[in-house]
């Protein structure tokens, strides 16, 4: 059985539009946290284990690659719970003519960079 | 389509009802229990997360008896359990949709569900058992 996959459209016969590529990336960003949960798990464990565990642990999060990683988690974490909010709405039989889709996807963008910026922002002057 | 809340009756948050029409139609096994599975996690997970990520990224950084106080104290305990219990379910729930999209052989579908049942398993059974050892421990 050697149907065509839904991802070989993407190159050459798929134009993005701003609701397709929401979509999508709401399930890259909830791939992305169900992966960064692997890592909550394990600093849970280090915390509770102490020792070696948790000096290797926190070497690692202060590290540039683990501040990168907690920010890109943190930009998954808030366009997913936004986006979510959004599908919920759906869920519930709101929002789905193409003018309120399109301002609510672009409101859970702007959302995102905002909440991102916040949170980090606080982070930075505490 | 109209606005206004009678615009939810034609959608499937009136699950019974759409349960009770597609029964004898088409599949209506166990999707319904997940569906509804992922959408009342995702309610719970609005405040859990919120109050996990104010928390957490402020922690995460921070030394080890910063971090063991914190879960030690029974609010912290509960909502980062919860958390972890409401998030791995919410977790499972869409990683399985994204298998059952993508993989298309029935015995590798199978296998792919059984590891990540399997590793969400271990990974919420050991995260737990991880704030229990810091909250009893106190």
């Amino acid at each position: 059985m050697e149907r065509p996959l839904s991802p070989f459209m993407f190159p050459m016969w798929y134009r993005f539009q701003i609701t397709s590529t929401l979509s999508i990336l709401h399930r890259f960003t909830g791939i992305a946290l169900a992966v960064g949960s692997i890592l909550l798990g394990w600093w849970l464990i280090a915390v509770a284990a102490g020792g070696d565990a948790f000096a290797v642990t926190h070497a690692f999060i202060v590290s540039p690659l683990g501040l990168l990683m907690l920010f890109g988690w943190s930009v998954a974490f808030f366009y997913h719970l936004l986006s979510g909010i959004r599908h919920l709405f759906w869920d519930a039989g709101y929002g789905f003519e193409i003018r309120s889709a399109y301002r609510s996807g672009y409101a859970v963008l702007a959302g995102t960079v905002v909440l991102t910026a916040l949170v980090w922002l606080y982070l930075y002057l505490a | 389509m109209a606005k206004g809340p009678s615009s939810s009756n034609l959608t499937a948050l009136r699950d019974e009802s759409v349960l009770r029409r597609v029964r004898h139609l088409g599949s209506a096994r166990s999707g319904l229990q997940e569906w509804r599975l992922q959408r009342w996690t995702a309610l719970a997970l609005i405040p859990l997360g919120l109050y996990f990520v104010a928390s957490m990224l402020r922690l995460a950084t921070s030394d080890q008896i910063t971090a063991t106080a914190w879960l030690a104290s029974p609010a912290p305990a509960l909502l980062v359990i919860l958390f972890v219990i409401a998030g791995l379910a919410h977790a499972l729930v869409g990683l399985r949709s994204v298998f059952a999209d993508y993989v298309h052989t029935r015995s590798t579908l199978l296998a792919t569900d059984l590891i990540v049942r399997a590793v969400t398993i271990v990974l919420g059974g050991a995260s737990v058992l991880a704030v229990l050892k810091l909250f009893l421990g106190r």
